[in-house]
């Protein structure tokens, strides 16, 4: 290696390991995190192993050394964290498995051989053959069953792929509704945003200034901060409410927090600058020469905008409204302040099996298909506008 | 080159006292941590429990909040990162969480069990205090409001938003009495897909009109600011508002309640200490001085049965159990997980 390339890699190191550290490692994790499925096996290694040349015939228990296997899995293990671990996750799949598994733990030192008698007689559970199958089908390393959770699908015990019961549906619907908000609110940021930039670069510098400041002081304020103001400005009795029914254009307070409306006013107004921006830094450099071009071969304005000011500006519009759906589509904290139960999206739900059920595969597993959706949403973009790369080059 | 050695010295050296700096404190270095869900409670607990045994062991106590999400507690004992040392937790969770391994056996011989009412010992945890919620409404704004579950859900006599507590728990036992069934067949009702199905269709009348909260401050913030009608709250903090001169209407018979429990997570470098603590704040001198300044209902028999503390303290919700619905706790740990799914998919549509 040349002193030179040494030098130029000693220069880029700084930025790889963030990379790594601070993007690929988080990714990839999350990745394995959504397939990963080691805590049946963790908790029951005989009785997995023991299971392997065992095979369901749809009622049906295995033999007695299987069952001498789980009762040597419950004596030996620690005090229950891996235990506790593989119970919810098997009553993931089948609610009810996880009281079914803590009885046979409680009574496993108090009952005796032989245990394919004494343990259905305590826990009836282990007479069938469900349980049994329950475990051998999650002993996998690897299992795809959370991210067929992710878009409302299930696997049964003879191993077909099944939607789930459509009153425990939830996650097709929530992916088409973070879409639809996301969609809108691009669309939202789009309408407001161009004739703002558009006004701001036809401004004196000076005067631009002081518009760029408005544009970006909300901008340095904190996200928390502008959505907990929305909160008092959208509330029954708050400002907004107060003037339409003091102007008497309303007879009774409208109701606008917690519902899609107070989202949508909410996210456009945390990203719109994000919009603004890049469409702003665009048409500053564009120059207005091939709108005088084309005025003076005669073409009215709305021709010259259309044909020659919009496809020139089209770069920015689409690095704008990129930005901007990239950024709804993983926006939590707005609609869990201004937003009722049913405007929230996937990112509320991935918090909520984060933090409150503890299944991280679940958590994952949305954040692995909110990435895909979006990367897909974006390369379908790019292909739509594929003339808007070459009319930049100007 | 002398200049040279001494530079790597002292890169050496800062990078030895950065790295430290990242390092987990360790055991002796912290507090005592114990963790509550915040509000008044907290701040008269931290005043007359959690400071005087500071104050009587010399072991330095600080507190902290969170919203009932296990998620941490579980995270630390897994990571073997113990931060928290002592956590009130809601029953279930207790009840799960010792089956897990997350919280550790009390240690029996330093805490006298035999302070406790009864059903508030656990092999995890003791009975910190009793908490329930009830129906409120301001009566600066409406001069009459809902007297029990029934006119709660009556939106043509009182037209209005209802706030009641996101999840299944409570929600469904609510539904399901608003709906006529006695509170002593509650569970047996929950305990079939008829019934799961009949709360659900009973809540589906509201729906509308439902604003859910989460954490205890919210409700008084909606009823306070006048965003919510009629809602459901904690006992303790309408109590206090109403001392502080909100002119709020309580009922009784809108009770649903339970015992919150100290427990130790499993794990902890201060575990002896802890046990020690969980003793002091559950002694009947530190919470009478308590329940001078907070209508809270300490899991101790001799708080609770002192006529003088009862009638200076009405809303103490353990002596409101013939009104009030106790929630069943063997039945959340059983159906909880799946309720909680039906849950989620039925409000979020």
């Amino acid at each position: 290696m040349s002193g030179k390339s040494k030098t130029s890699w000693l220069l880029v190191a700084p930025l790889l390991i963030l990379v790594c550290v601070g993007f690929i490692i988080p990714i990839g994790y999350t990745l394995i995190k959504s397939i990963k499925n080691p805590e049946v096996t963790a908790a029951l290694p005989r009785t997995t192993a023991a299971l392997e040349s065992w095979s369901f015939d749809g009622e049906n228990a295995p033999p007695e050394a299987v069952f001498e296997a789980l009762i040597a899995d419950i004596e030996q293990g620690d005090r229950g964290r891996n235990y506790g671990s593989m119970t919810r996750r098997l009553n993931f799949e089948e609610s009810g498995a996880r009281s079914t598994m803590m009885k046979a733990r409680r009574i496993a030192d108090k009952i005796k051989a032989p245990y394919a008698v004494s343990l259905p007689q305590t826990v009836p559970e282990f007479g069938d053959g469900n349980i049994w199958q329950l475990i051998k089908q999650n002993s996998n390393p690897y299992t795809a069953r959370y991210l067929l959770r992710a878009i409302d699908l299930r696997v049964t015990t003879d191993g077909s792929i099944v939607s789930v019961p459509a009153d425990q549906a939830i996650f097709v619907d929530l992916f088409q509704r973070t879409f639809v908000i996301s969609i809108w609110v691009t669309i939202l940021c789009i309408v407001l945003g161009y004739p703002t930039a558009f006004w701001m670069s036809t401004l004196s510098d000076r005067a631009a200034g002081y518009v760029m400041l408005l544009v970006l002081i909300p901008f340095w304020t904190s996200i928390l901060v502008r959505t907990t103001a929305w909160f008092i400005l959208l509330q029954r009795e708050g400002p907004i409410n107060a003037a339409l029914l003091g102007a008497g254009l309303v007879d009774e307070p409208l109701r606008m927090i917690f519902t899609r409306f107070a989202v949508y006013i909410a996210m456009v107004h945390v990203l719109l600058p994000f919009f603004i921006l890049p469409l702003y830094g665009v048409m500053k450099r564009l120059g207005m020469e091939y709108v005088k071009a084309a005025a003076s071969l005669g073409a009215p304005p709305w021709r010259q905008f259309v044909t020659v000011y919009l496809p020139l500006s089209m770069p920015g519009v689409a690095a704008g409204a990129v930005i901007v759906f990239m950024l709804s589509v993983g926006f939590y904290i707005t609609p869990a302040l201004v937003g009722g139960l049913q405007d929230q999206m996937v990112s509320y739900y991935i918090a909520f099996y984060a933090n409150q059920t503890i299944n991280l595969g679940m958590a994952s597993s949305l954040a692995v298909l909110l990435l895909l959706f979006t990367a897909v949403t974006i390369a379908i973009v790019k292909k739509l506008l594929p003339e808007t790369g070459r009319g930049i080059r100007a | 080159m002398k200049f040279g050695t001494r530079f790597t010295t002292a890169a050496i050296v800062a990078a030895g006292l950065s790295a430290t700096a990242f390092l987990p404190n360790s055991a002796d270095a912290r507090d005592l941590t114990i963790v509550g869900f915040g509000g008044g409670y907290q701040d008269s607990a931290r005043e007359h429990l959690f400071e005087p045994f500071e104050a009587s062991s010399g072991i330095a106590v600080s507190d902290d909040v969170y919203n009932g999400e296990m998620a941490k507690v579980y995270g630390m004992v897994e990571a073997g990162d113990v931060t928290y040392d002592i956590i009130m937790v809601e029953a279930p969770e207790l009840v799960r969480g010792c089956e897990d391994g997350v919280f550790a056996p009390l240690d029996y011989s330093v805490i006298d069990k035999t302070k406790f009412i009864e059903t508030a010992v656990h092999e995890c945890g003791v009975g910190a205090a009793g908490w329930g919620v009830v129906v409120f409404y301001d009566k600066a704004r409406h001069a009459e409001g809902p007297t029990n579950l029934q006119e709660f859900w009556d939106t043509e006599k009182f037209p209005g938003k209802r706030s009641l507590r996101t999840g299944p728990k409570i929600t469904l036992e609510v539904a399901l009495m608003a709906d006529g069934v006695a509170a002593a067949d509650v569970y047996d009702v929950l305990s079939t897909p008829e019934g799961v199905d009949r709360a659900f269709a009973k809540l589906d009348e509201i729906k509308d009109d439902i604003v859910w909260w989460k954490s205890g401050a919210q409700p008084l913030q909606f009823v306070g600011s006048g965003e919510v009608d009629y809602a459901f709250g904690y006992t303790g903090r309408i109590i206090r508002a109403m001392g502080e001169g909100a002119d709020y209407d309580m009922n009784w018979n809108t009770l649903f309640y339970s015992v919150d429990y100290w427990a130790a997570v499993e794990g902890s470098p201060m575990a002896e200490q802890a046990m020690q603590m969980i003793d002091y704040i559950t002694d009947a001198g530190p919470l009478k001085n308590q329940t001078d300044v907070w209508p809270s209902s300490p899991a101790n028999k001799e708080i609770n049965m002192d006529p003088e503390i009862q009638a200076k303290n009405p809303g103490m919700v353990l002596n409101h159990s013939d009104t009030g619905l106790f929630l069943n706790t063997e039945f959340w740990i059983a159906n909880g997980d799946d309720l909680e799914a039906r849950f989620t998919s039925w409000a979020a549509q």
